[in-house]
């Protein structure tokens, strides 16, 4: 089990690096298929025709099936070959570069040469994983065509401490397995923590390696590039006598080119603007210095630890499983797995469609400027004031609720009672949406003879209607929840404060109104939640009127309806910064509900305890 | 302190059950006057009227010299203990018996007094500031018993308040009723299906079957004397055997035929389907053949003190209770003895006859 586990960690650790590596050769391959473009020479202009008496010579057909392109937009072949030969020759190149023109290799000629399905494959894809290397397309000069490829196969970089690059996590996987082993034959309980330590150890190890193997695999980017860049400077062809930073730049679509300072050859870490950021500094003419900026690749590998935890601790989990089922008698056992067997669909939509959500959006969010910016966003605190105004509509609708309650209790036995009942229910039971609808009728088209109101379109009065609207919808629910209630109150209680001498006032007030407070509680608290959560009806009626808080979050993320609430600002953006504000924001507002639920969920506790 | 009359009192729910016919009883001042019937008898919708609960349909509640049949239950100066207690559970001990007082607007003090007097006279002192959910089932009746007794009513009324007690705790808190009874002096109405409560609790037990009462009278005049057949059947542990027979002449005089007995009594004008009842106590076992006639032996229960003999007597059946450990056989035959000053004879409606 722990062997099986230690091996499953090993696997994920060893996946999430070749994801790394990968990654890394097919940056390299595309800049230096970038490089090669820019340094190659196009050919020479084809000697002109000559015209011999009766007949007509042709060039001969290549014989590399190069597709057919307009020869000023291909390379001079010659110059294409030292090119790519003199790869291998760049002093601190760390890859393994193969340039193939058209399917032939050029730096090993003997290696075998690509087929065209390759190529056709490369022109849809843009770059593909072909036996343990990157390929990726070589362009014409312009661009346009596919002329060949470039493939990187990347070298492995040693990391941890121990001879022969094992990284860290393999010893500490072997310490695991140990202390698994010494828990199983010397019968030692898991409390004593050592395995589970040790798996802890192994995930924190393997994690280690993770993120050395996406430090390293940036740097050798940065260190391979400089050495391109250094290349291309000197080489790229005339006229140009001077080179341009912009031109450089060109060469690294990935990463951006700046003016620099003298520096070390080596890459390192530094903030720019407050993002990180991977830097190498360099040389590209005579006192001529700019810096290679990147996005360094280990700020994404917090996110595997989510991987990598789990998987490290299947080992301490299932030893603790087997404990159990050893213990535990054969029939308990079996109920609770049929048990969890019941729970597991519901757990298995929960973690998918909600916690996985919910995760996600935390790992959005994980630049933690995206929580500065919503706090100082004004249009933060106008969300908030409209939706506590809106939220107001809640006390009103429950009281109304109670009352109406109250009647259809009273004559329950009657039609007419029945009648009243059907009436406060059907909004209840209608869709949010049609009710919208249909009000919207109303509002804009005068039907019913109320003439053409118009409430939903001024701003000063579209949140009242909202609020109206809403209380129409939601009574129905709430009065159900209360007659529940009511039905479950015993009559002895209501006939012993009658006997007592209790006027209906005050039995409602000290007997009947008491023996309700879950039910008001519940009604209260998931009003008060579904006013902070209103989205549907503010959605329809005013697309996006009064900005609420939950509309916000929407705005943020698809920069759509900016409406009333006015768009622009820091909602306008779009991309990924707006996604992690619109988390930012979702996750505030998750964080004050759960809040605002705690007391509901302990008062429900204490009432339920008492019943 | 005020005595309860109920004049033809009928009582028709919605949907037509007619629940009480035509009732009259008195119960007088200061008397503890049991309630007694089988479940769905109406003693329970008897004690509503009393208490306002519910309007009767015909005739009237008096209490005292007033009549209250359509005044509200506050305004009849009555007190009642429900069956499931009803003590407000959102409330503490304390709380559910000032709740009364509080009702009828008795100020603070005097009114926390005496609720301290009625919850040490019921030993509920300790208790006093916990909620019905941290009580016991007994303090839970006993702070129910307080909630009514704490404002001195005229009248108590008393629905079954032992029925969820377990059998020793039931013991118990009959005899608190009964010191409560003598101490308060108070006329209360106590309701039961039981019969041994109805014997150990009555000064006066009435006995309702089907919305009709059938009798009033000390316990010894319904055990002794029952007003008819049903009544018979109801008193007793186990009640009294009813057997079906017809009357006629025989050898020596008139005789009764009931299954395979054929018992000679002194009557001397019936003739025709009768009921013949006679106690358990009073049927004897003797020697096939030897006794009024013959019948066999289908369960025998030993109690100790006693044993109950389960009979069929030609197809009706019959229990002779025999004292000590009798010796008797499952599946045997046996003889039959009647004690016949013991007999009870009803017409075949249940009136008796003589």
């Amino acid at each position: 089990m722990a062997a099986l586990a230690a091996a499953l960690t090993l696997a994920v650790t060893h996946s999430i690096e070749r994801r790394y590596e990968r990654a890394f050769a097919f940056r390299i391959a595309r800049t230096t298929a970038a490089y090669i473009a820019a340094v190659t020479p196009p050919p020479p202009p084809p000697p002109p025709p000559v015209r011999r008496r009766g007949r007509i010579r042709r060039p001969q057909a290549p014989i590399t099936p190069v597709p057919q392109s307009p020869a000023s937009r291909s390379y001079h072949l010659p110059s294409l070959l030292t090119q790519a030969r003199g790869l291998r020759t760049l002093p601190g190149w760390t890859t393994e570069v193969e340039v193939y023109y058209g399917t032939a290799p050029l730096v090993d000629a003997t290696a075998p040469p690509l087929s065209p399905d390759d190529l056709l494959l490369l022109d849809s894809a843009g770059g593909r994983w072909r036996e343990g290397s990157a390929l990726v397309p070589l362009k014409d000069r312009d661009g346009r065509e596919i002329v060949g490829a470039v493939a990187a196969r990347p070298l492995r970089v040693p990391t941890g401490p121990l001879p022969g690059g094992l990284g860290f996590a393999f010893p500490a996987a072997v310490l695991a397995v140990a202390g698994a082993a010494g828990i199983a034959f010397r019968g030692r309980s898991l409390r004593r923590g050592g395995y589970v330590g040790a798996a802890l150890l192994l995930a924190v190890a393997s994690y280690a390696d993770v993120r050395a193997v996406a430090r390293s695999s940036t740097n050798r980017w940065l260190t391979d590039t400089r050495r391109l860049l250094q290349e291309a400077a000197t080489r790229l062809p005339p006229p140009r006598s001077r080179v341009s930073v912009s031109d450089l730049a060109a060469l690294v679509q990935d990463g951006e080119l700046v003016g620099g300072e003298p520096a070390e050859s080596a890459p390192w870490r530094a903030r720019v603007g407050g993002a990180p950021r991977a830097i190498v500094a360099i040389l590209i003419g005579s006192g001529r210095w700019v810096d290679l900026r990147t996005v360094p690749a280990e700020i994404t590998t917090p996110h595997w630890l989510l991987l990598l935890l789990p998987s490290a601790l299947v080992g301490p989990f299932g030893i603790l499983l087997l404990r159990w089922a050893e213990r535990t008698p054969a029939r308990k056992r079996r109920e609770t797995v049929i048990a969890w067997g019941f729970l597991a669909p519901a757990g298995l939509h929960l973690l998918v469609f909600t916690l996985g959500p919910a995760a996600f959006a935390v790992y959005l969010v994980l630049p933690l400027a995206n929580f500065r910016a919503v706090v100082h966003d004004p249009l933060t605190w106008l969300s908030i004031r409209n939706t506590a105004l809106y939220a107001l509509y809640v006390p009103v609708s429950v009281v109304i609720a109670l009352g109406a309650a109250l009647v259809v209790h009273r004559f329950r036995v009657g039609w007419g009672g029945r009648l009243l009942r059907s009436a406060l229910l059907l909004p209840y039971v209608t869709s949010v949406v049609t009710i919208a609808l249909v009000w919207q009728l109303i509002d804009q088209t005068g039907t019913l003879g109320l003439g053409r109101s118009g409430w939903l379109s001024s701003p000063a009065t579209a949140l009242p209607a909202l609020m109206l609207l809403a209380l129409y919808a939601q009574v129905g629910g709430q009065t159900l929840v209360f007659l529940a209630g009511l039905e479950r109150i015993p009559r002895a209680y209501v006939d012993a404060a009658r006997v007592d001498g209790a006027s209906a006032w005050r039995r409602f007030w000290r007997i009947t109104l008491p023996l309700l407070r879950p039910m008001t509680w519940f009604v209260v608290l998931s009003g008060l939640l579904s006013a902070f959560q209103v989205f549907t009806i503010v959605f329809v009626l005013t697309q996006g009127g009064p900005g609420m808080l939950v509309q916000r979050v929407y705005q943020l993320g698809w920069g759509g309806a900016g409406g009333a609430g006015g768009a622009g600002g820091a909602g306008g953006g779009g991309g990924s910064q707006a996604f992690g504000m619109a988390s930012a924001f979702a996750i505030l507002l998750c964080l004050a509900l759960v809040l605002f639920s705690w007391p509901r969920l302990k008062l429900l506790g204490r009432d339920a305890r008492h019943a | 302190m005020a005595s309860v009359t109920l004049r033809g009192l009928s009582k028709v729910f919605d949907g037509g059950v007619q629940a009480l016919h035509h009732l009259d009883l008195e119960v007088r001042d200061g008397e503890l006057l049991v309630l007694l019937g089988p479940s769905g008898s109406g003693k329970t919708t008897v004690l509503r009227c009393i208490a306002g609960l519910e309007e009767p349909t015909a005739g009237e509640v008096v209490i005292g010299e007033r009549v209250v049949t359509h005044d509200s239950p506050a305004e009849r100066d009555v007190a009642m203990v429900f069956q499931s207690h009803a003590l407000y559970p959102h409330l503490t001990v304390r709380e559910n018996i000032a709740f009364p007082l509080e009702m009828r607007g008795l100020a603070h003090a005097q009114a926390a007094r005496r609720v301290l007097e009625t919850a040490t006279r019921l030993g509920l002192q300790s208790a006093l500031d916990r909620l019905p959910s941290q009580l016991s089932e007994g303090e839970r009746q006993r702070a129910a018993l307080g909630r009514a007794i704490v404002r001195g009513p005229q009248v108590f009324l008393l629905d079954e308040p032992l029925a969820r007690l377990d059998a020793p705790l039931r013991v118990e808190v009959r005899a608190e009723v009964l010191a409560l009874h003598r101490g308060l002096a108070a006329t209360m109405i106590y309701v039961t299906h039981d019969q041994a409560e109805a014997m150990t609790m009555g000064q006066r037990i009435a006995v309702l079957h089907e919305g009709r009462l059938r009798q009033v009278g000390t316990p010894e005049e319904v055990y002794q004397r029952p007003a008819d057949v049903h009544v018979a059947r109801f008193f007793g542990t186990p009640g009294m055997n009813v057997l079906q027979g017809r009357g006629r002449a025989g050898d020596k005089g008139r005789v009764i035929e009931a299954g395979s007995l054929v018992i000679p009594v002194e009557l001397s004008t019936y003739d025709g389907e009768m009921q013949l009842g006679i106690r358990p106590e009073y049927v004897g076992l003797c020697a096939v053949d030897q006794g009024v006639g013959n019948v066999d032996v289908l369960v025998v229960e030993p109690l100790g003190s006693e044993t109950l003999v389960h009979l069929n007597a030609g197809g009706q059946p019959l229990v002779a209770r025999l004292p000590g450990f009798a010796d008797v056989r499952v599946g045997t035959r046996v003889g039959v003895k009647v004690d016949r000053r013991r007999l009870y004879l009803f017409d075949a409606a249940g009136a008796p006859l003589a």
